[in-house]
Protein backbone atom coordinates (compact mmCIF):
# COMPACT_ATOMS: atom_id res chain seq x y z
CA UNK A 1 0.00 0.00 0.00
CA UNK A 2 1.01 3.07 -0.76
CA UNK A 3 -0.08 6.73 0.90
CA UNK A 4 -2.38 7.42 -1.98
CA UNK A 5 -6.34 7.69 -1.72
CA UNK A 6 -6.89 4.31 -3.56
CA UNK A 7 -4.43 2.49 -1.90
CA UNK A 8 -5.61 3.76 1.79
CA UNK A 9 -9.16 2.93 0.21
CA UNK A 10 -8.01 -0.56 -0.01
CA UNK A 11 -6.39 -0.46 3.14
CA UNK A 12 -9.74 0.25 5.47
CA UNK A 13 -11.21 -2.69 3.32
CA UNK A 14 -8.72 -5.39 4.04
CA UNK A 15 -7.15 -3.49 7.90
CA UNK A 16 -6.46 -7.34 9.05
CA UNK A 17 -4.61 -8.41 6.40
CA UNK A 18 -2.00 -5.50 6.18
CA UNK A 19 -0.12 -5.46 9.93
CA UNK A 20 3.18 -4.01 8.86
CA UNK A 21 4.74 -0.27 8.22
CA UNK A 22 7.24 0.56 6.30
CA UNK A 23 8.80 4.16 6.75
CA UNK A 24 11.72 5.81 5.32
CA UNK A 25 13.75 7.99 7.21
CA UNK A 26 15.17 10.55 5.11
CA UNK A 27 17.75 13.22 7.16
CA UNK A 28 17.90 16.78 4.65
CA UNK A 29 20.56 19.64 4.73
CA UNK A 30 21.10 22.33 2.26
CA UNK A 31 24.55 23.02 3.04
CA UNK A 32 27.55 20.82 3.43
CA UNK A 33 26.76 17.22 2.57
CA UNK A 34 23.64 17.78 0.89
CA UNK A 35 24.22 15.72 -2.21
CA UNK A 36 25.42 12.79 -0.14
CA UNK A 37 22.11 12.90 1.63
CA UNK A 38 19.86 13.22 -1.79
CA UNK A 39 21.82 10.63 -3.48
CA UNK A 40 21.03 8.67 -0.09
CA UNK A 41 17.71 9.61 0.10
CA UNK A 42 17.03 9.18 -3.40
CA UNK A 43 17.81 5.06 -2.88
CA UNK A 44 16.16 5.06 0.04
CA UNK A 45 13.02 5.83 -2.11
CA UNK A 46 13.52 3.43 -5.41
CA UNK A 47 14.06 0.79 -2.99
CA UNK A 48 11.07 1.29 -1.09
CA UNK A 49 8.53 1.25 -4.08
CA UNK A 50 10.31 -1.57 -5.11
CA UNK A 51 9.47 -3.70 -1.93
CA UNK A 52 6.30 -2.12 -1.91
CA UNK A 53 5.79 -3.08 -5.19
CA UNK A 54 6.41 -6.93 -4.04
CA UNK A 55 4.72 -6.73 -0.78
CA UNK A 56 1.79 -4.45 -1.14
CA UNK A 57 -0.81 -6.55 0.21
CA UNK A 58 1.15 -6.38 3.87
CA UNK A 59 3.21 -3.19 3.61
CA UNK A 60 2.18 0.00 4.62
CA UNK A 61 4.79 2.30 2.88
CA UNK A 62 3.96 5.55 4.46
CA UNK A 63 5.15 9.07 4.10
CA UNK A 64 8.31 9.99 5.08
CA UNK A 65 10.19 11.36 8.09
CA UNK A 66 11.79 14.16 7.56
CA UNK A 67 14.62 15.67 9.66
CA UNK A 68 17.65 18.24 9.26
CA UNK A 69 20.29 15.99 9.69
CA UNK A 70 21.99 18.14 12.28
CA UNK A 71 18.74 17.99 14.51
CA UNK A 72 18.51 17.34 18.45
CA UNK A 73 19.44 13.30 18.47
CA UNK A 74 17.36 12.76 21.55
CA UNK A 75 14.28 14.90 20.45
CA UNK A 76 14.18 13.12 17.27
CA UNK A 77 14.41 9.83 18.94
CA UNK A 78 11.63 10.53 21.05
CA UNK A 79 9.65 12.13 17.76
CA UNK A 80 10.16 8.76 16.03
CA UNK A 81 9.20 6.65 18.93
CA UNK A 82 6.00 8.33 18.88
CA UNK A 83 5.10 7.36 15.60
CA UNK A 84 5.84 3.86 16.36
CA UNK A 85 3.61 3.50 19.03
CA UNK A 86 0.52 5.53 17.18
CA UNK A 87 0.97 3.06 14.11
CA UNK A 88 1.38 0.13 16.98
CA UNK A 89 -1.91 1.56 18.45
CA UNK A 90 -3.48 1.77 15.05
CA UNK A 91 -2.43 -1.94 14.45
CA UNK A 92 0.55 -2.49 12.99
CA UNK A 93 2.57 -5.02 14.40
CA UNK A 94 5.70 -4.70 12.50
CA UNK A 95 6.97 -1.03 12.16
CA UNK A 96 10.64 -0.87 9.95
CA UNK A 97 12.37 1.39 8.67
CA UNK A 98 14.48 2.36 5.66
CA UNK A 99 17.22 4.85 5.81
CA UNK A 100 20.53 5.82 4.78
CA UNK A 101 21.40 7.36 7.54
CA UNK A 102 24.05 5.27 9.79
CA UNK A 103 23.54 7.07 13.23
CA UNK A 104 20.15 5.10 13.76
CA UNK A 105 21.65 2.18 14.41
CA UNK A 106 23.54 2.99 17.04
CA UNK A 107 20.38 2.92 18.98
CA UNK A 108 18.97 0.00 20.99
CA UNK A 109 16.63 -1.17 18.28
CA UNK A 110 18.50 -1.30 15.75
CA UNK A 111 17.35 -4.43 14.08
CA UNK A 112 14.35 -2.58 12.92
CA UNK A 113 16.07 0.14 10.68
CA UNK A 114 17.31 -1.23 7.28
CA UNK A 115 20.39 0.92 5.70
CA UNK A 116 20.34 1.49 2.20
CA UNK A 117 24.16 1.44 1.06
CA UNK A 118 26.08 4.52 0.24
CA UNK A 119 26.72 5.19 -3.43
CA UNK A 120 27.00 8.33 -5.62
CA UNK A 121 23.94 7.42 -7.19
CA UNK A 122 24.41 10.71 -9.38
CA UNK A 123 27.48 8.99 -11.40
CA UNK A 124 26.22 5.81 -11.86
CA UNK A 125 25.22 3.94 -14.75
CA UNK A 126 21.68 3.07 -15.47
CA UNK A 127 21.17 -0.66 -15.49
CA UNK A 128 23.67 -1.53 -12.40
CA UNK A 129 21.38 1.50 -10.69
CA UNK A 130 18.61 -0.95 -11.23
CA UNK A 131 20.53 -4.11 -10.41
CA UNK A 132 21.72 -2.34 -7.42
CA UNK A 133 17.66 -1.49 -6.34
CA UNK A 134 16.64 -4.86 -7.31
CA UNK A 135 19.15 -6.34 -4.91
CA UNK A 136 18.38 -4.08 -2.42
CA UNK A 137 14.42 -4.60 -2.62
CA UNK A 138 15.16 -8.61 -2.81
CA UNK A 139 17.38 -8.17 0.57
CA UNK A 140 14.73 -6.12 2.06
CA UNK A 141 12.08 -8.94 1.06
CA UNK A 142 13.70 -11.62 2.71
CA UNK A 143 14.21 -9.25 5.73
CA UNK A 144 10.44 -8.40 6.23
CA UNK A 145 9.52 -12.36 5.46
CA UNK A 146 12.20 -13.45 8.23
CA UNK A 147 10.35 -11.06 10.67
CA UNK A 148 7.16 -12.49 9.74
CA UNK A 149 7.78 -16.09 10.30
CA UNK A 150 9.43 -15.54 13.34
CA UNK A 151 7.10 -14.52 15.54
CA UNK B 1 4.84 56.26 -69.67
CA UNK B 2 5.55 53.64 -66.69
CA UNK B 3 3.12 55.60 -64.55
CA UNK B 4 0.21 54.79 -66.99
CA UNK B 5 1.31 50.86 -67.36
CA UNK B 6 1.87 50.38 -63.64
CA UNK B 7 -1.70 52.01 -62.47
CA UNK B 8 -3.52 50.15 -60.07
CA UNK B 9 -7.35 51.48 -59.55
CA UNK B 10 -8.70 51.94 -55.97
CA UNK B 11 -11.05 48.99 -56.88
CA UNK B 12 -8.32 46.94 -57.59
CA UNK B 13 -6.00 47.60 -54.45
CA UNK B 14 -8.74 46.95 -52.20
CA UNK B 15 -9.60 43.45 -54.18
CA UNK B 16 -6.10 42.60 -53.56
CA UNK B 17 -5.88 43.21 -50.02
CA UNK B 18 -9.51 42.02 -48.91
CA UNK B 19 -8.85 38.80 -51.02
CA UNK B 20 -5.75 38.10 -49.12
CA UNK B 21 -6.26 39.51 -45.90
CA UNK B 22 -9.71 37.05 -45.73
CA UNK B 23 -7.93 34.46 -47.31
CA UNK B 24 -5.39 34.34 -44.67
CA UNK B 25 -8.35 34.49 -42.12
CA UNK B 26 -10.05 31.54 -43.86
CA UNK B 27 -6.81 29.95 -43.60
CA UNK B 28 -5.69 30.42 -40.08
CA UNK B 29 -9.40 28.77 -39.21
CA UNK B 30 -9.95 26.01 -41.56
CA UNK B 31 -6.12 25.02 -40.97
CA UNK B 32 -6.76 24.19 -37.29
CA UNK B 33 -10.38 22.25 -38.17
CA UNK B 34 -8.42 19.95 -40.86
CA UNK B 35 -5.80 19.32 -38.35
CA UNK B 36 -8.76 18.38 -36.00
CA UNK B 37 -10.23 15.94 -38.65
CA UNK B 38 -7.26 14.21 -39.98
CA UNK B 39 -5.74 14.01 -36.67
CA UNK B 40 -6.66 10.13 -35.79
CA UNK B 41 -4.62 8.95 -39.32
CA UNK B 42 -1.66 11.26 -38.43
CA UNK B 43 -1.48 9.47 -34.62
CA UNK B 44 1.19 7.42 -34.09
CA UNK B 45 0.05 3.43 -34.13
CA UNK B 46 -0.22 2.56 -30.63
CA UNK B 47 2.17 -0.43 -31.14
CA UNK B 48 -0.49 -2.72 -29.92
CA UNK B 49 1.11 -2.72 -26.52
CA UNK B 50 3.24 -5.67 -26.70
CA UNK B 51 6.42 -6.12 -25.38
CA UNK B 52 9.48 -8.27 -25.84
CA UNK B 53 10.58 -10.00 -22.59
CA UNK B 54 12.42 -12.84 -23.51
CA UNK B 55 13.94 -15.25 -26.47
CA UNK B 56 11.47 -18.28 -27.00
CA UNK B 57 14.79 -20.64 -26.36
CA UNK B 58 15.27 -19.28 -22.93
CA UNK B 59 11.81 -20.63 -21.94
CA UNK B 60 11.50 -23.87 -20.26
CA UNK B 61 9.27 -26.04 -18.68
CA UNK B 62 10.01 -24.60 -15.23
CA UNK B 63 8.61 -21.52 -14.66
CA UNK B 64 11.05 -18.55 -15.05
CA UNK B 65 10.80 -15.29 -14.18
CA UNK B 66 11.58 -12.57 -17.03
CA UNK B 67 11.26 -9.19 -15.71
CA UNK B 68 10.48 -5.93 -18.49
CA UNK B 69 9.16 -2.50 -18.62
CA UNK B 70 5.73 -0.87 -19.78
CA UNK B 71 4.54 2.64 -20.26
CA UNK B 72 2.04 3.57 -17.93
CA UNK B 73 0.43 7.08 -17.93
CA UNK B 74 -0.70 7.85 -14.36
CA UNK B 75 -2.54 11.47 -14.39
CA UNK B 76 -0.21 14.13 -15.69
CA UNK B 77 2.95 11.81 -14.83
CA UNK B 78 4.45 9.22 -17.66
CA UNK B 79 6.41 6.86 -16.42
CA UNK B 80 7.96 3.63 -17.02
CA UNK B 81 6.66 0.93 -14.65
CA UNK B 82 8.28 -2.45 -14.08
CA UNK B 83 6.59 -5.87 -14.86
CA UNK B 84 7.48 -9.42 -14.33
CA UNK B 85 5.80 -12.35 -16.01
CA UNK B 86 6.46 -16.29 -14.48
CA UNK B 87 6.65 -17.82 -18.06
CA UNK B 88 7.13 -21.66 -18.63
CA UNK B 89 5.82 -24.44 -21.45
CA UNK B 90 2.94 -26.49 -20.33
CA UNK B 91 3.24 -30.42 -21.26
CA UNK B 92 1.74 -29.83 -24.89
CA UNK B 93 4.72 -27.20 -25.57
CA UNK B 94 2.64 -24.29 -25.28
CA UNK B 95 3.43 -21.36 -23.60
CA UNK B 96 1.94 -20.02 -20.55
CA UNK B 97 2.88 -16.68 -19.11
CA UNK B 98 1.75 -16.10 -15.97
CA UNK B 99 0.78 -12.39 -13.73
CA UNK B 100 3.17 -12.72 -10.67
CA UNK B 101 0.27 -10.16 -9.27
CA UNK B 102 -1.54 -12.35 -6.26
CA UNK B 103 -4.69 -11.79 -6.82
CA UNK B 104 -5.33 -11.47 -3.17
CA UNK B 105 -4.14 -8.18 -1.89
CA UNK B 106 -1.69 -7.85 -4.90
CA UNK B 107 1.65 -8.79 -3.37
CA UNK B 108 4.45 -10.54 -5.95
CA UNK B 109 4.14 -14.16 -5.98
CA UNK B 110 6.94 -16.54 -5.85
CA UNK B 111 7.56 -19.87 -7.60
CA UNK B 112 8.51 -22.71 -5.46
CA UNK B 113 9.77 -20.94 -1.70
CA UNK B 114 7.73 -22.53 0.05
CA UNK B 115 9.00 -25.71 1.77
CA UNK B 116 6.11 -27.45 2.69
CA UNK B 117 4.63 -26.93 -0.82
CA UNK B 118 7.15 -27.49 -3.28
CA UNK B 119 6.26 -26.50 -6.89
CA UNK B 120 3.53 -24.04 -5.96
CA UNK B 121 3.00 -20.20 -6.58
CA UNK B 122 3.82 -19.00 -3.36
CA UNK B 123 2.35 -15.80 -2.15
CA UNK B 124 5.03 -14.75 1.31
CA UNK B 125 2.22 -11.90 2.36
CA UNK B 126 -0.51 -14.01 3.77
CA UNK B 127 1.04 -17.45 2.12
CA UNK B 128 -1.66 -17.47 -0.52
CA UNK B 129 -0.86 -20.42 -2.98
CA UNK B 130 -1.42 -21.62 -6.56
CA UNK B 131 -0.94 -24.32 -8.68
CA UNK B 132 1.82 -24.19 -11.75
CA UNK B 133 -1.01 -23.22 -13.72
CA UNK B 134 -2.17 -20.48 -11.61
CA UNK B 135 -5.41 -22.22 -9.88
CA UNK B 136 -5.79 -20.95 -6.50
CA UNK B 137 -5.32 -23.77 -4.26
CA UNK B 138 -8.72 -23.39 -1.60
CA UNK B 139 -8.08 -22.53 1.84
CA UNK B 140 -5.84 -19.98 0.93
CA UNK B 141 -6.61 -16.28 1.31
CA UNK B 142 -6.75 -15.55 -2.84
CA UNK B 143 -9.78 -16.05 -4.66
CA UNK B 144 -9.17 -16.33 -7.88
CA UNK B 145 -6.81 -17.77 -10.22
CA UNK B 146 -3.54 -15.38 -11.31
CA UNK B 147 -3.73 -13.34 -14.51
CA UNK B 148 -2.62 -14.92 -17.76
CA UNK B 149 -0.63 -12.02 -20.02
CA UNK B 150 -1.43 -11.95 -24.03
CA UNK B 151 1.34 -13.18 -25.95
CA UNK B 152 2.66 -13.43 -28.98
CA UNK B 153 5.93 -14.86 -30.81
CA UNK B 154 7.53 -13.56 -33.30
CA UNK B 155 10.91 -14.01 -34.87
CA UNK B 156 11.49 -16.46 -32.06
CA UNK B 157 10.91 -13.36 -28.88
CA UNK B 158 8.48 -13.78 -26.61
CA UNK B 159 5.98 -10.26 -26.74
CA UNK B 160 3.98 -9.96 -23.54
CA UNK B 161 0.50 -7.44 -23.44
CA UNK B 162 -1.97 -6.94 -21.17
CA UNK B 163 -2.64 -9.47 -18.18
CA UNK B 164 -6.34 -10.52 -18.25
CA UNK B 165 -8.49 -12.41 -15.55
CA UNK B 166 -8.21 -16.41 -16.80
CA UNK B 167 -10.85 -17.21 -19.25
CA UNK B 168 -10.02 -13.97 -21.17
CA UNK B 169 -7.18 -14.23 -21.86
Amino acid sequence: MKWTSGDVATYEKERDYIDTALVPLLPVAVGQGARRLASGGELVGLVATEVERQLRGRVFLLPPFVYFVDEQRDELLERLANWTNRLRQEGMEHVFYVTCDRTWQEGTEASRFWLVPTVPLESMDESYKHELVREQAAELLRFFVNRWTKR
Amino acid sequence: MSDNKHRVTRRQFLNYTLTGVGGFMAAGMLMPMLRFAFDPILRETAGTDMVAVADVKEITTEPKRFDFKVKVKDAWYESEEPRSAWVYKDEKGDIIALSPVCKHLGCTVDWNTDKNNPNHFFCPCHYGLYTKDGTNVPGTPPTAPLDRYEFEVKDGKLYLGKAKPRGEA
